[in-house]
């Protein structure tokens, strides 16, 4: 009747057409706009052709908020997951108050981006942050230091904020995916491997993979596509310090009006990242999409 | 000696990671209980004033705390968006439910048909579940106003729970179907040979054992719904029906705000999402790691 085997369509619709509709079409339409000149405070909508690319890749931004993105995503994901992977690997002992511990990681997972931003202002603030006031109570500076008014500073903090924020989920992941293994695998491992970093890399390490890898082009994305914690922390400064690809394109559509341009550097980021999936998911070998019997 | 030193560890980075993760968080609960005169002020100890839950009264039941009824006060420090928490936070509840459940009841059977069949076109769709998140959010906002506003859901909450499940769907049904494929294939194999159709295959045998991770994928439906911000925003219209994450950036937009009230707003903010991970937590988890002892 129902077979899955027969109809296996049926069984994807459900979660095939929301997606669809939800990213398909807004899609086309995006594209649509950024081959034409949508400017909210001019009337009419001309075809422009890829007038609008030329000018977003020439522009003196492009170059910074994409290096910019580079950097931050190629030090954010790897930083995620190898601290994720950790703190989960570390939670697996039991000791007292573990519990407690497991349930405040969590913590950064339940704030919407504009609260995080506001707990790491606040911890980086130049004359109330508590990390100033520490470090001029250990007398380990004269003056406080200008943590978000600083370029590089202002890179890393937004960098940190970042991580914390994406944390437990790595985390999660990796508990569960532990959680999947066998055993007796494990049994027959501390019995065979007495080093912990081995016991890790030939037993452990193989057994999470697949969910490794979800994990680094996830947080890849999440890295490249991030726009609210650099909105609420530093507004894309000091100069472009901390101006990410994902907030010029926000900068574009909302602060200045132009949609074209806006959604011209969005496919250009999309086809970017696209390019990087792939790359990735080369370069981890992964049984993921191997099909199997 | 070796049994010292690695419980002197355990708790070394015990307290590394409590810091780091919930360090900014307390240091949120410390500012929402302490007014800001003491506060922003060095000369004055803390310990001299003891609490204060003014402003948690303030949020509740709009009476202004006492130290800016004083002649001289400046009362633009507060502000009417701290009022609107208590409703926010009920309307991001019942969005971040809706999209969750939808989420496991429209990803489950996909993520089910992606693990365990092989068909034409398999690759192609799942690559385009997988790959359409990587569209940024920004670049979808203007057609997806457009769509709704069409469809009339402009200013509800029906519209920003479709747009939050098709956020969270192509994430569900790609952990799924991981979790879906760690189930030994011997299992169904053996439902087979007892005649068990494709169906009861999925809900006698893949559901029950993958219950946690359902859970636990579930929880990243409602966490990511709880957080986004930017269709939120666009969407909901009036306040009545902002979520919370929508509520809580006008309040940290604002920079008059005062320091505690905007500490309180951001501490109420995160107990009710706090209460549904402990409680997730305990289930799915630990359920989790309870059964992989057994065995």
């Amino acid at each position: 009747m129902w077979t899955i085997r027969r109809y296996p369509l049926l069984w994807l619709l459900p979660a095939l057409l929301p997606v669809a509709a939800f990213i398909v079409y807004p899609v086309a339409y995006a594209f649509w706009t950024s081959l034409h000149g949508v400017m909210l405070l001019f009337p009419g909508e001309p075809f422009v052709g890829l007038d609008n690319y030329k000018r977003v890749l020439s522009s003196g931004y492009f170059r910074t908020a994409f290096l910019n993105s580079v950097v931050f995503m190629a030090l954010a994901a790897p930083l995620v997951v190898i601290l994720g992977v950790s703190v989960a690997l570390f939670l697996q002992r039991r000791f007292a108050g573990s519990m407690i511990v497991r349930s405040v990681v969590l913590l950064p997972w339940v704030l919407p981006g504009a609260i995080s931003a506001v707990l790491w202002i606040w911890v980086f603030h130049p004359s109330f942050g508590i990390i100033n006031g520490l470090l001029e109570w250990a007398g380990a500076i004269n003056a406080p230091i200008q943590w978000l008014n600083t370029p590089t500073l202002a890179f890393a903090c937004v960098l940190v904020a970042h991580i914390w924020t994406q944390i437990p989920f790595a985390v999660v992941l990796t508990m569960a995916a532990l959680a999947a293994i066998n055993a007796e695998t494990l049994e027959a491992a501390t019995i065979d491997c007495r080093s912990g970093w081995k016991r890790f890399w030939h037993v452990i390490f193989p057994e999470i993979k697949a969910m490794v890898v979800v994990l680094i082009v996830y947080n890849a994305l999440v890295a490249f596509t991030t726009y609210d914690l650099v909105y609420a922390m530093t507004g894309g400064g000091p100069g472009t310090a901390t101006t990410l690809l994902a907030f010029q394109i926000w900068r574009e559509s909302f602060a200045m009006y132009d949609f074209g341009a806006g959604s011209a550097l969005a496919f250009v980021m999309v086809a970017v990242a696209g390019l990087l999936i792939v790359l990735i998911t080369r370069a981890l070998p992964s049984d993921l999409f191997e099909e199997r019997p | 000696m070796a049994r010292r030193g690695s419980r002197l560890s355990t708790a070394l980075i015990a307290g590394l990671i409590l810091l780091f993760t919930g360090g900014p968080v307390l240091l949120a609960f410390y500012g929402s209980v302490v007014p800001d005169r003491i506060l922003l002020d060095p000369n004055i100890s803390i310990l001299d004033h003891g609490l204060s839950f003014e402003t948690y009264r303030y949020v509740f039941t709009g009476e202004l705390p006492a130290s800016y009824l004083l002649e001289g006060a400046n009362r633009s420090m507060i502000s009417d968006a701290a009022r609107q928490v208590p409703q926010s936070l009920w309307n991001s509840t019942r969005i971040a439910l809706a999209a969750m459940a939808l989420n496991i009841l429209l990803g489950a059977p996909a993520a089910y048909v992606f693990a365990r069949y092989a068909f034409p076109g398999k690759k192609a769709s799942f690559m385009f579940i997988i790959l359409s998140p990587l569209v940024p959010t920004t670049a979808l906002v203007v057609p997806i106003y457009m769509l709704m506003q069409s469809l009339g859901l402009i200013g509800s909450i029906y519209g920003i729970i479709l747009v939050h499940t098709a956020q969270a769907l192509p994430f569900t049904v790609l952990i799924l179907s991981v979790f879906f494929r760690k189930i030994p294939a011997e299992l169904f194999e053996a439902a087979v040979l007892d005649r068990c159709t494709g169906l009861q295959g999925f809900l006698r045998i893949a559901l029950p054992l993958a219950l946690p991770s359902i859970g636990a994928t579930g929880l990243f439906a409602f966490m990511l719904s709880y957080s986004e911000y930017i269709f939120s925003l666009v969407l909901s219209g009036e306040a009545r029906s902002r979520p919370v994450s929508v509520v809580m950036a006008a309040l940290a937009r604002n920079t008059d705000v005062s320091w505690s009230l905007l500490n309180t707003s951001i501490f109420i903010a995160i107990i009710p999402s706090l209460v549904l991970v402990v409680l997730v937590w305990r289930f799915v988890v630990e359920g989790l790691l309870a059964g992989s002892v057994k065995g």
